[in-house]
């Protein structure tokens, strides 16, 4: 309890500081580069059309779902898919990659994992504008549906927050865990169904097993939103099992950040 | 009267803990059964310091010193004992004040005086100053990746003394600088000082640096507290500590030498040189014992 409510009070206390930090490590990205913001689209643009082109061309299967063309119905889940993609690794680093601020200055380590998803939250929310632009453009117009995103969005950023939390001390521990994380990676992309529609699975146990991945719910919740328009409480069993995998998580996030928080600053 | 302290050190010991490697690191943290060795870096240290005073801290590599200055930065945590600092601490750590090497010198400016909790007008007023003293010219608006290790202390340097910090902390950093900078920042450091009171902790193994900031000196070793006080006694006894050690290793390897004669000749005279050696290597040991006494009656 003392844990939380120094955390809570360091964020409190370093708001200010947060979004600065947040701000520098944006531009920090992507300053220098000549073409700057615009990396911030084309990689995640380059992608989803590297698999749009492989799924509809090569594997044939990407049909339309649910009245859209398979390359609208992939585009929702894929914006979610590159942020937390982004957290799964960059939260990992989080603590390494500013180890400065542990180990030269006083500066309250639990913020770093929530800077460093904000930050992420920003370039998300700019993907998910072009996302929306992009389903008006093709036609699609807003639905009441949409009205949920922001849901989906604050979940997803405060489950990422305490795995950052989590993982990112561990990862100033030992670069195994980096490493291991780097190479899970790949495997939960494509166990997830980013790319192919959960719903269609036909063995039971392994739908209800997908339920308990966190990635899969968000990644099917944006499309709840664009294509299958469905609210989240009509999925009260998939709600309720994610919230309890949010609670396993912010107690993994606390449970590391109170084990190694004294033990960082003399090991990175 | 009672002095203002600022800075409550009680019986700090800190024991860091070596794995073999990174794997075993990770396995430790899930498991107490992981073994690892220890090392205690700070001894059971005491000692305070009140508003205003100046310190120099001596001691060998490995003694302790940067590991009490990390403790008193709030960086790193004791293992046994507390720590009570009250005040704004500016901290020159190895060199570096936590410079994040993707951002300009300037934007570091900034960053690290919003860190220190200064607005950003307030940043705004002394960034010129900052610039100045750094006087690393155009560099100012290069990625802080792309400098060298002096214009780095330069920058840290500037910043550091000019964010108007209650405690500095200066952990080897003037070492690197050339000599006209090192004037500049002791003139700098004794203008503070006067002025705004504050209060100084300084590592340096520059004795004459150390004697032109610092009252007080505290001599470490092997992370015990040896002695505390007067500078010109701490820095006698530092000195007297390296001499020892370095006519111990000398008379050593005399030693060994004349062994080495002994055994292939046999000769009188190269008995009488390992006599000679022995003797020399036995005064230099009662010496360091004299001055570890010395040290552990204060």
């Amino acid at each position: 309890m003392s844990t939380l409510k120094a955390i809570i009070n360091e964020h409190i206390e370093w708001r200010r500081q947060i979004l600065k930090l947040a701000k520098a490590d944006i531009t920090k990205t992507y300053s220098g580069a000549a073409l700057g913001w615009a990396w911030a689209l084309i990689k995640p643009s380059m992608t989803i059309a590297v698999f749009w082109f492989a799924f509809t061309y090569g594997l044939r299967g990407g049909g339309p779902v649910n009245g859209f063309p398979f390359i609208l119905w992939m585009i929702p889940g894929f914006s979610a898919w590159f942020f937390m993609s982004d957290m799964i690794t960059g939260g990992t680093n989080a603590i390494r990659k500013y180890r400065y601020l542990v180990t030269k200055m006083k500066f309250p380590v639990s913020t770093i994992p929530t800077f460093v998803a904000l930050a992420q939250l920003a370039l998300h929310i700019g993907l998910l504008l072009i996302v929306i632009l992009i389903f008006i453009g093709t036609g699609h117009f807003p639905t009441l549906y949409w009205l949920q995103i922001p849901f989906y969005m604050f979940f997803m950023l405060m489950f990422f927050i305490f795995w950052a939390m989590f993982s990112s001390m561990l990862g100033a521990m030992s670069r195994d865990w980096q490493n291991l994380i780097k190479a899970i990676k790949q495997p939960i992309f494509w166990m997830s169904g980013i790319l192919w529609d959960v719903n269609k699975i036909t063995i039971p146990w392994l739908q209800k097993l997908l339920y308990f991945n966190p990635v899969t719910y968000f990644a099917t919740g944006y499309r709840n939103c664009f294509i299958y328009d469905t609210w989240f409480w009509e999925e009260p069993l998939q709600l309720g099992i994610f919230m309890g995998m949010l609670v396993v998580m912010v107690l993994a996030g606390f449970w590391s950040y109170r084990k190694l928080i004294r033990e960082i600053p003399d090991v990175l | 009267m009672k002095k203002d302290i600022i800075i409550d050190f009680n019986h700090v010991t800190k024991r860091f803990k070596l794995y073999k490697n990174d794997k075993k690191r990770l396995l430790g943290v899930f498991s107490k059964k992981v073994p690892y060795k220890e090392k205690l870096a700070v001894r059971d240290v005491t000692f305070q310091v009140a508003r205003g005073e100046t310190v120099a801290f001596f001691g060998r590599n490995g003694a302790g010193k940067s590991t009490i200055l990390k403790m008193i930065t709030g960086v790193s945590y004791p293992t046994k004992g507390t720590i009570d600092v009250r005040g704004r601490v500016s901290a020159l750590l190895e060199l570096t004040s936590g410079f994040d090497p993707e951002l300009t010198g300037r934007e570091n400016i900034f960053l690290k005086g919003q860190l220190c909790g200064l607005l950003d007008d307030e940043i705004k007023s002394l960034e010129d100053e900052i610039i100045e003293f750094a006087d690393i010219g155009e560099y100012i608006d290069q990625p802080v990746r792309t400098y060298s290790s002096g214009m780095r202390a330069r920058l840290g340097f500037a910043v550091n003394v000019n964010i108007r910090p209650e405690i500095l902390i200066v952990d080897e950093a003037l070492s690197v600088g050339d000599k006209e900078f090192r004037s500049k920042c002791l003139d700098r450091v004794n203008e503070v000082i006067e002025n705004d009171n504050v209060t100084l902790l300084f590592v340096t193994h520059s004795t004459s640096t150390a004697k032109q900031f610092c009252k007080r000196g505290i001599y470490l070793v092997n992370g015990q507290l040896k002695y505390d006080g007067d500078i010109d006694q701490a820095i006698a006894l530092y000195e007297d500590a390296g001499k020892a050690a370095k006519r111990r290793r000398r008379a050593k390897k005399e030693l060994a030498l004349a062994e080495a004669e002994f055994a292939r000749t046999g000769s009188e005279e190269a008995r009488l040189k390992m006599e000679e050696a022995q003797k020399k290597l036995d005064k230099a040991r009662a010496m360091i014992r004299e001055l570890n006494k010395v040290g552990s009656e204060q």
